[in-house]
């Protein structure tokens, strides 16, 4: 199972990005400025928009999902009982997962925003996907919540999973990192040794840099480790 | 200051509680009702129960700025020029004065190359940083910001806390997810399912919830826990 960017190139009036690279199977978290076309990178990949110049190659890649970064951009349903349906699953446990029991007719957008997040992160979690492209996952979560979806992600045994997120605390354990920097797509390589070649790594990492500390990878558990290795 | 008093809204109550000038963060678990309470100190939702004043005035008579959670519902405008100048179009302002104050928050924010885009090219995170610079143009007294820097990367949230510190508000009123942020702040509050649990410095605060993921991360490694 691969998915391959070959040469692609995307142009949009002041906006420009570029970039080869394959994707295998394993958690990759690909990040980036705002507006440096993370979004655009992941809709390509999804299959949901196509690149100026280039190809977007799948090898093996049966079914496939993007997460939207704004998860009122998902609603179909007029209550969670019906857009958790719209997603062909039984109410009940995803209102669980998302911890809304009890709420199932109400209106999608009477919650909060982190709330919604959950509920649609409920729904992604509650399908395997041979691709899964998660854009800003994390965002809107409360720290518990970030936690647990880290975990969710990070029990995803099989296929394809690309976080793109500048969220710079609570990650999961990734196999590989992506960086866009002016303009193009760069591998770093695999972690924990892609760490150190980050730019514009999470404030907390370049925080255990500058104290000489490398974590072995980006979950809590890996940086609150790291964080008592500063005081040895 | 902004004096709460009796305050009741759905499920949301607050018995007593006093913001000082300066920058707030108001943090806690999705759900708490943290939108709620920056919607009531805004004006934009009326209590049920109970009083909000700020410096002795009802909401509503102050000049407010809000930045919404959902960054979509902050644009009304087709291009990104029109967005930022609409607060002072709105206010009758002459076109020559629009066109000072808004170039003078731009300039100062080195955002112009935003200004010239059209509101749909815009990433979450421009869309934000579009928002920022509307609710601030006016020169609003309170500037209250719903999580708007859960789409934004570090380097642009430095480039919002400038951009909030040359606006001159009185009150900076911040929902934020970055416990990090938050302990940049002058005051914490922490909102939890029970309603206010905390108040105080970012001292004061995050030291009773050292043993929860509320933590600032840098200071734990500052702590070496």
């Amino acid at each position: 199972m691969e998915l391959e960017f070959m040469d692609v190139l995307v142009e949009r009036d002041r906006f420009l990005i570029r970039g080869s690279g394959r994707f295998t199977p394993g958690t990759h978290l690909v990040s980036g400025r705002v507006g440096s076309g993370k979004t655009t990178l992941a809709m390509i990949a999804a299959g949901l928009g196509k690149p100026d110049r280039g190809s977007v190659r799948r090898q093996g890649i049966g079914s496939a999902m993007l997460s939207m970064q704004f998860p009122e951009q998902h609603l179909t349903g007029s209550t969670l009982e019906s857009e958790i349906a719209s997603w062909h699953l039984d109410p009940d446990p995803v209102l669980a997962l998302a911890g809304l029991s009890g709420r199932e007719k109400d209106d999608p957008f009477s919650l909060s925003r982190g709330e919604l997040k959950r509920l649609h992160l409920a729904c992604i979690f509650s399908h395997p996907f041979d691709l899964l492209i998660l854009d800003e996952p994390f965002s809107a979560l409360d720290c518990r919540e970030k936690m647990a979806t880290a975990d969710r992600i990070g029990s995803i045994r099989a296929g394809i999973t690309i976080i793109f997120t500048h969220e710079n605390q609570h990650l999961p354990r990734v196999d590989h990192l992506w960086e866009i920097r002016e303009g193009a797509l760069v591998s770093l390589g695999g972690v924990p040794e892609a760490l150190v070649g980050w730019k514009n790594k999470p404030a907390v990492l370049a925080e255990l840099h500058k104290r000489g500390v490398y974590p072995k990878n980006l979950s809590t558990a890996d940086i609150l480790e790291a964080a008592c290795r500063t005081h040895d | 200051m902004i004096d709460i008093s009796g305050l009741v809204f759905r499920d949301l109550a607050i018995q007593k509680l006093r913001i000082p000038p300066g920058h707030t963060a108001v943090i806690g678990p999705n759900g708490c009702g943290k939108t709620t309470l920056l919607r009531l100190i805004a004006g934009l939702l009326t209590p049920s129960a109970g009083t909000i004043s700020i410096d002795g005035c009802n909401t509503g008579e102050i000049e407010a700025g809000f930045v919404n959670e959902f960054p979509d519902r902050n644009i009304l405008f087709y291009r990104v020029e029109d967005e930022i100048t609409a607060p002072l179009r709105f206010r009758g302002i002459s076109c020559r004065k629009t066109r000072e104050m808004a170039d003078a928050v731009i300039r100062q924010a080195d955002l112009s190359h935003l200004t010239t885009r059209l509101s749909k090219q815009l990433s979450g995170g421009e869309k934000t940083l579009v928002a920022l610079l509307t609710a601030v143009v006016p020169s609003p007294r309170i500037l209250i910001l719903d999580e708007f820097d859960s789409h934004l990367d570090q380097e642009s949230i430095s480039l919002s806390l400038d951009i909030i510190e040359h606006s001159g508000a009185e009150y900076v009123i911040q929902c934020t997810q970055n416990m990090d942020l938050a302990a940049r702040c002058d005051h914490v509050l922490y909102l939890s399912e029970g309603g206010l649990e905390l108040a105080g410095t970012p001292e004061e605060v995050f030291s009773r919830l050292k043993r929860t993921c509320f933590y600032p991360g840098l200071w734990r490694i500052r702590d070496g826990t």
